[in-house]
């Protein structure tokens, strides 16, 4: 056991160096004001209280949940369909079916953001639709694909008792398969919100450029104006955003495994 | 044994490698997307013998960020406030001027400026002013020449313009629009222009864009756009209909220079580049795959002389003596406050 505790420590100097070290800068430049010397900082919540006393920000952060929660639903409501219907095929379809729905993620999402574009430019859609329809194709396979994991773990034996105790297909469906694939439903749901809420390229590549998220709003205090501060303030309040997020979707899933 | 010596090795060939690529045959230079035609890079390499490591950045807010985390460039071309700015910050050395003799063949419109009175630390590479490009089939001339920029005000351009989305070209809009200083210091004058581009906003709703743009214009999507002389030039040589218009309220006049970093590996090799690259043949080549404006007085003649590749098209040279007209300067109240109004103008 120690020999394989040894074996990790690569693992935690990356994660160290990579992971813990820009969240702690992220944190000390969020709670400081620029123009501050190496030595001496002066700790201050106003950045947070810029963000927060602005209406036009609180708009753009309103925003950027709206659109994700929009996003994770729609994905939610074609996904899951399609991931049944992928599970009850045979196996070596199944395979093929999953090897097409990954096969658009060995392309760059970039790439696939601006064909997105040449298509959507000439259309009449609201850069919000746009956005929308972007991040629909973007994320939707890592939805059907958590789903579809956890629909094809389940025990066809569990189907076959639910029949043979008179349950029709739907209540079946209503009384096992459903509840048993809640976990990959979590996951689908985590999975596409997460990068929804904080994608900054695909409202800037398709909203139009008067299509504001938080994301853009982040990059614009660290790219334009060199408002580090506020930046990581702002990249902070995303992050405990995203924490809780994460937090509550958890306790369902815990509270749905308990049911 | 062996296994552990091979894996030695292996470390220090890979510690080695970044210093290999190091030695006296690359060049690092940065500048912006499609700003050159690569045959001037190939025939550097060809006839200097080494390699050049050509890297993009698309504004010089990314560019300032990109020098910021200590990445080494030998040379960069970047616009004339950011020079400003580096020049202030101690970020740029010296050209050496026994090497660069190509200076001379400048014309006088591009020397000296603001930001480096004799050149001695810049060398300029390609300029242009912001003009109003629109299609004289929708919108009748006289109008544009009347009215300036605050045609963009006019109701009837709903949904048919294009501005640049880059915030200080934007509110250079605004205030040249009220008459005041694009480099104002006056708090009240950027809010009077920011009440303007609300108002703007409203009225017309532009599309903000960047390149994409200069083909939306000559293929006649939009009627009207905010552009840089070169893309201009551009559009109007593809789309016939479209004229070019440098509004009399004053414009911005852009001047993007090369200069070598404080930190650069290779500033011999990189004050050969620039000589290089002023060069009447390269400076040519590169006018005429960009259609900016080239700074070789000779390259300028004969480009707009008869037979020439810009003959008869009068964006081609940005107006230079016009009073109205600025170059901008490093100025920290417009550096951080228009882009975050910008984000504001669009929500509002």
């Amino acid at each position: 056991m120690k020999s394989f505790f040894r074996m990790s420590y690569p693992y935690i100097l990356w994660i160290a160096i990579f992971i813990v070290a820009p969240m702690f800068m992220i944190l000390l430049y969020a709670v400081t004001r620029s123009g501050n010397d190496t030595l001496t900082f002066t700790f201050t919540l106003d950045n947070f209280a810029r963000f927060f006393s602005d209406p036009d920000f609180i708009r753009v952060l309103l925003n950027s949940l709206r659109i994700a929660l929009f996003t994770t639903i729609f994905c939610l409501l074609i996904g899951y369909p399609a991931a049944l219907l992928i599970a009850n095929l045979s196996d070596r379809a199944q395979t093929m079916m999953l090897m097409l729905l990954t096969l658009p993620m060995w392309i760059n999402m970039l790439l696939k953001t601006y064909a997105w574009r040449g298509i959507l430019l000439s259309t009449d859609f609201g850069s919000e639709f746009k956005v929308f329809i972007g991040m629909v194709y973007d994320f939707l396979p890592f939805m059907i694909i958590q789903i579809h994991t956890a629909i094809a773990k389940l025990d066809p034996n569990l189907l076959v008792a639910a029949y043979d105790l008179g349950a029709n297909k739907w209540k079946s469906f209503l009384k096992v398969t459903l509840p048993l694939s809640v976990p990959g439903i979590i996951s689908g749901i985590t999975l596409v919100f997460l990068p929804a809420v904080s994608s900054f390229v695909i409202p800037k590549m398709l909203g139009g450029g008067d299509y504001v998220l938080i994301g853009n709003l982040i990059e614009i205090y660290f790219q334009q104006t060199g408002d580090w501060n506020f930046g990581s303030a702002i990249s902070l309040i995303m992050a405990l955003i995203i924490i809780l997020a994460m937090w509550a979707t958890k306790k369902l899933d815990r509270s749905a495994q308990e049911d | 044994m062996t296994k552990k010596m091979t894996a030695v090795l292996l470390l220090i060939c890979l510690a080695l490698l970044p210093v290999c690529s190091l030695a006296d045959g690359t060049l690092n230079v940065m500048n912006y997307g499609e700003y050159i035609d690569e045959k001037v890079i190939y025939d550097f390499e060809k006839e200097f013998g080494v390699r050049i490591n050509y890297t993009f950045n698309d504004t010089p807010e990314s560019m300032y960020t990109k020098l910021q985390t200590g990445v080494s460039y030998d040379v960069v071309v970047t616009s004339d406030y950011m020079i400003d700015r580096l020049i202030k910050e101690n970020n740029v050395q010296k050209m050496d001027k026994s090497v660069v003799t190509n200076l001379d063949q400048l014309s006088d419109s591009v020397k000296n400026l603001y930001f480096d009175p004799d050149n001695d630390y810049s060398a300029p590479y390609l300029w242009q002013n912001v003009v109003l490009c629109y299609d004289t089939t929708k919108i009748d001339p006289t109008k544009v020449e009347e009215k300036g920029w605050s045609i963009l005000l006019d109701p009837e351009l709903e949904g048919h313009v294009f501005l640049y989305d880059s915030p200080r070209d934007i509110f250079m809009i605004g205030l040249k629009a009220l008459g005041y200083s694009m480099n104002t210091e006056s708090r009240d004058e950027l809010m009077e222009a920011y009440d303007w581009l609300v108002k703007m906003n409203q009225t017309i709703h532009p599309s903000f864009v960047t390149d994409e743009m200069i083909d939306g214009m000559a293929q006649g999507e939009k009627w009207m756009a905010m552009m840089y002389s070169g893309d201009a030039t551009y559009a109007s040589m593809e789309n016939e209909k479209l004229a070019v218009w440098a509004p009399l309220d004053g414009t911005n006049i852009a001047y993007d220079n090369m200069f070598i970093p404080a930190n650069a590996t290779n500033p011999e090799l990189a004050n050969q580049f620039i000589n290089y690259v002023l060069d009447y043949p390269n400076s040519m080549l590169i006018t005429v795959e960009t259609c900016y404006t080239s700074p070789n007085e000779k390259v300028i003649e004969d480009v707009t002389g008869p037979g020439g590749e810009f003959e008869g098209i009068e964006s081609y040279v940005p107006r230079t003596g016009y009073e109205k007209d600025e170059i901008y300067t490093d100025n920290e109240l417009l550096r951080t406050e228009t882009p975050e109004l910008l984000v504001k103008v669009k929500l509002q």
